[in-house]
């Protein structure tokens, strides 16, 4: 067990208000979990917490996170440190916010390795490349030397990809990280976050709120509406068997104005 | 806008303030109780019923001065944020429209004229071109100018640019049209927030100018001018500088208090203020 | 249905950029349009759908082509011909923002009769034809009041449908008019356009987000790199895409079910599509 939620509930300190009402989820290695939600449903929140990142004036009220054995309540800044990247890792929407707009790309990865596994410059820099081509940016060279304005929305998550990987987490959030990206673009990164999974045993948490951007590629789904998880199941159950009527409208939509009700594609066996 | 402003407490004082600053401008020599230029034999005189703040070095009445040199200080800081605003929001709002030539032209002018202090440039032209207040005034506006165009610029960059704009366009809007019904709202709050600080600014030039002894023909009063010869005589009337550098103070305070007031109740704080007040009943038509 | 044609474009192209800079944007385009029809028009960003916009409405000059709407040829249009047409109310836009194509120091009520009276109606009259719209958007007549800032971003965007039909136009380009909305707006206004088209009104729909433009019209363009590389049937388009492009838009778009089985198939295309 990687990552281990449960019963989480997230307050806010100073209105005393209580934002998150108990969630719950488990990750073993190469698994998926999917959180769907609009803004303002907790979804983004209970990553913030199970990254140590919630802002100051909110906080766990109830239930526990447990991060590769550790109860994070329990854990100091340093120990902190030393899990984010090495064990918990994550990706966010905006990528170019993320990175310094006045160094070139590759360095700043760079320096996240020699940080993580104590490695020289040169070494750092072949690791850099490796993860590049990892991530399938067909010219890692080129894209290494490159700044942030110089490289499209795509590729820029490709580099947060690779550098979020870079000290080879077990768990990786993925944060609406394919919503401000075009179609095709936002397959690619799907499909590689896949073929991550696949190749190291990569754990994910992925957040959107599109169902059909988790349908895609999660076992479990999580449904969440202002804080409270209205669906929990396999994917399977959740497209098929959906309880609460939430749910059923965000599949209604889909089948009202989606691609499902015009492909005459094969449907998924039903478990 | 003027009501908004109004509406608001700091608004209301700094109007009041300025109301009364602009009478004394104006009704000032009609005031004055006594002859402003009389010297008479009570040189450093203390506070009596005939001389409400006493008397100057040479004997006149400080309350008569003060009141006759109002014109002169306020005057001249009307003129410098007039020469300011002309020098400076015409080419600003200009340079969204004429092209690239024309914007890059007067960048670079307005880039030189920001990096001269204002001050110094003054006393050093009149140095140059003789004791007139005039021309230092002239000098200050230019010098001043800079801010205007900035401002000018942007608001009137963020209008030329905007989606709502183009709306206007596609549903057949002529040029007048958007400018009345979109531009003059987005360009005429900032630039009522420059002129009145422009002019508190307008204000500490002239003060200063005449406190310097530039531009003063004596004997003709100013506030600057009488702080400055009460500095001088400060032993024998501690409390004479009090008059003028309140005087000024509070002016300059006033403008500066007006600056915020409309700023408050403009761009995004103007518009939250509307939302607050449109959801009395009483008042659900908005808009400026 | 009226089958005349409301809007045709003829091998448009554009160019933008000066000198060395120049790049064409729009290359060879055409398409047709009639009264009733809605059309989507997708492809990815920098594809050139709102330069095709933009075109049409006389916002951006061409270099070649022809655009006629409603039977008038304004290729060569200049500033007059243009205000006149604008002001006959033929062809409306919307936005995808609705908080930027909003004044947001004018009630909304204002930006709402602004085409009316642009028109040079009277500010009663105009008032009560905007009025009469309200309803077709499902808007409270109490929210006119409000800055755009104040509403919701639904409510907005309705403000903004609703602006594009106080002149009755015959066309109406919209620009990713949903992406911005969460799932139930999205679908209270796919539905509200899906009533203009049933009442004639010709609608183009740009938009990268294939759901809906499958939900919402009759035939699909698809451009890509400034070309349009497929158009058809909504129904053929998606179901059987012949460009490797098109294809490889189909297969991306997130679906409740199909889509992790074309994994493989995805990888293909790019493949041949980056050769």
């Amino acid at each position: 067990m990687v990552l281990s939620v449960r019963d989480l509930h997230i307050r806010d300190q100073v209105t005393g208000q209580e934002i998150v009402h108990g969630i719950s989820f488990e990750l073993t290695p190469g698994k998926v979990v999917g959180i769907v939600g609009e803004s303002g449903s907790g979804k983004t929140l209970t990553c913030r917490a199970a990254l140590g990142i919630l802002p100051d004036q909110l906080e766990v009220c109830a239930g526990s996170i447990t991060l590769a054995g550790h109860d994070i309540a329990e854990l100091s800044v340093k120990q902190w440190t030393g899990l984010r990247g090495s064990t918990i890792s994550a990706v966010f929407q905006d990528p170019s916010s993320y990175l310094n707009p006045s160094i070139q790309v590759g360095p700043q990865i760079a320096e996240v390795i020699r940080v993580k596994k104590k490695v020289r410059r040169r070494e750092a820099r072949n690791q850099v490349l490796q993860l590049l081509r990892s991530v399938q940016l067909r010219h890692p060279e080129s894209v290494y030397s490159q700044y942030t304005y110089e490289l499209s929305g795509g590729m820029l998550q490709r580099v947060l990809i690779a550098a979020a990987i870079a000290a080879d987490p077990e768990v990786l959030i993925a944060d609406e990280a394919t919503t401000a990206l075009d179609v095709i673009v936002q397959a690619e990164i799907l499909d590689l976050l896949a073929e991550l999974r696949e190749r190291t045993g990569l754990a994910l948490v992925v957040v959107a709120h599109d169902l059909a951007v988790v349908a895609q590629l999660c076992d479990e789904v999580l449904v969440m509406r202002q804080g409270d998880v209205v669906e929990q199941g396999t994917t399977q159950d959740v497209l098929y068997r959906p309880q609460h009527e939430y749910t059923q409208l965000l599949i209604a939509e889909h089948e009202q104005y989606g691609l499902d009700r015009f492909l005459n594609a094969p449907e998924l066996e039903q478990a | 806008m003027i009501r908004r402003v109004l509406s608001l407490p700091a608004g209301r004082i700094a109007v009041g303030i300025l109301s009364v600053i602009a009478l004394l401008a104006i009704f000032g020599s009609a005031l004055a109780p006594q002859n402003p230029f009389a010297t008479t034999s009570a040189q450093l005189g203390h506070i009596s019923g005939s001389h409400w703040l006493g008397t100057d070095y040479l004997g006149r009445d400080t309350l008569s001065r003060l009141l006759a040199g109002s014109r002169a200080s306020i005057v001249g800081a009307i003129e410098v944020a007039l020469i300011a605003l002309f020098v400076g929001a015409i080419p600003g709002i200009l340079s969204v429209y004429l092209g690239r030539a024309f914007e890059w032209v007067t960048l670079r002018l307005i880039d030189t004229l920001i990096s001269l202090p204002f001050l110094l440039v003054a006393v050093a032209v009149t140095a140059l071109l003789g004791n007139g207040m005039t021309v230092a005034l002239l000098v200050v506006g230019v010098l001043l100018g800079p801010g205007f165009y900035r401002v000018s610029r942007a608001a009137a960059l963020s209008v030329a640019r905007s989606q709502y704009v183009e709306a206007a366009q596609i549903s057949g809007a002529s040029l007048s049209w958007i400018v009345r019904r979109h531009v003059w709202s987005k360009v005429l709050p900032p630039i009522s927030i420059s002129l009145a600080n422009t002019v508190g600014a307008g204000f500490v030039v002239v003060s200063s100018l005449s406190f310097l002894g530039i531009g003063v023909q004596p004997p003709a009063p100013t506030w600057g001018g009488m702080l400055s010869s009460d500095l001088n005589y400060l032993s024998y009337q501690p409390w004479a500088p009090v008059a003028p550098a309140v005087l000024i103070i509070l002016t300059v305070w006033a403008c500066n208090l007006l600056a915020d007031a409309i700023r408050d109740v403009s761009g995004d704080a103007g518009r939250a203020y509307v939302n607050a007040r449109a959801r009395r009943p009483a008042l659900l038509q908005g808009g400026a | 249905m009226n089958a005349r044609a409301v809007l045709e474009v003829e091998d448009l192209e554009v160019h933008y950029g000066l000198g060395r800079r120049r790049r064409r944007v729009l290359d060879g385009v055409s398409l047709t349009v009639s009264g009733g029809e809605a059309i989507g028009l997708i492809g990815e960003t920098g594809s050139g759908k709102t330069t095709l916009a933009r075109a049409v409405l006389g916002l951006v000059p061409f270099s070649r082509g022809r655009v006629v709407i409603d039977g008038q040829d304004v290729s060569k249009a200049r500033a007059r011909q243009w205000r006149d047409l604008r002001r006959a109310g033929v062809v409306q836009y919307v936005f995808q923002d609705s908080l930027r194509s909003l004044d947001p120091d004018l009630a909304v009520g204002k930006s709402l009769v602004e085409p009316l009276l642009i028109q040079g109606m009277p500010r009663a009259e105009a008032d009560a034809r905007a009025r009469a719209f309200l309803d077709r958007v499902h808007l409270d007549a109490d929210l006119l009041g409000r800055l755009p800032g104040a509403l919701s971003g639904g409510q907005r965007q309705r403000v903004a449908v609703a602006r594009a039909l106080v002149t009755e136009p015959k066309l109406i380009i919209l620009d990713e008019p949903v992406s911005a909305l969460d799932s139930a707006n999205r679908v209270l206004v796919l539905e509200i356009l899906k009533g203009l088209r049933e009442s004639g009104i010709a609608l183009v729909f740009i938009s990268h987000d294939l759901g809906s433009v499958a939900g919402l019209t009759d035939r699909i363009a698809v451009l890509y790199q400034g070309e349009l590389v497929e158009v058809g049937p909504t129904r053929s388009i998606i179901n059987a895409p012949q460009h490797v492009y098109t294809r490889l838009l189909i297969d991306s778009a997130p679906t409740l079910r199909s889509a992790a089985a074309k994994r493989s198939e995805r990888e293909s295309l790019r493949a041949l599509l980056h050769a």
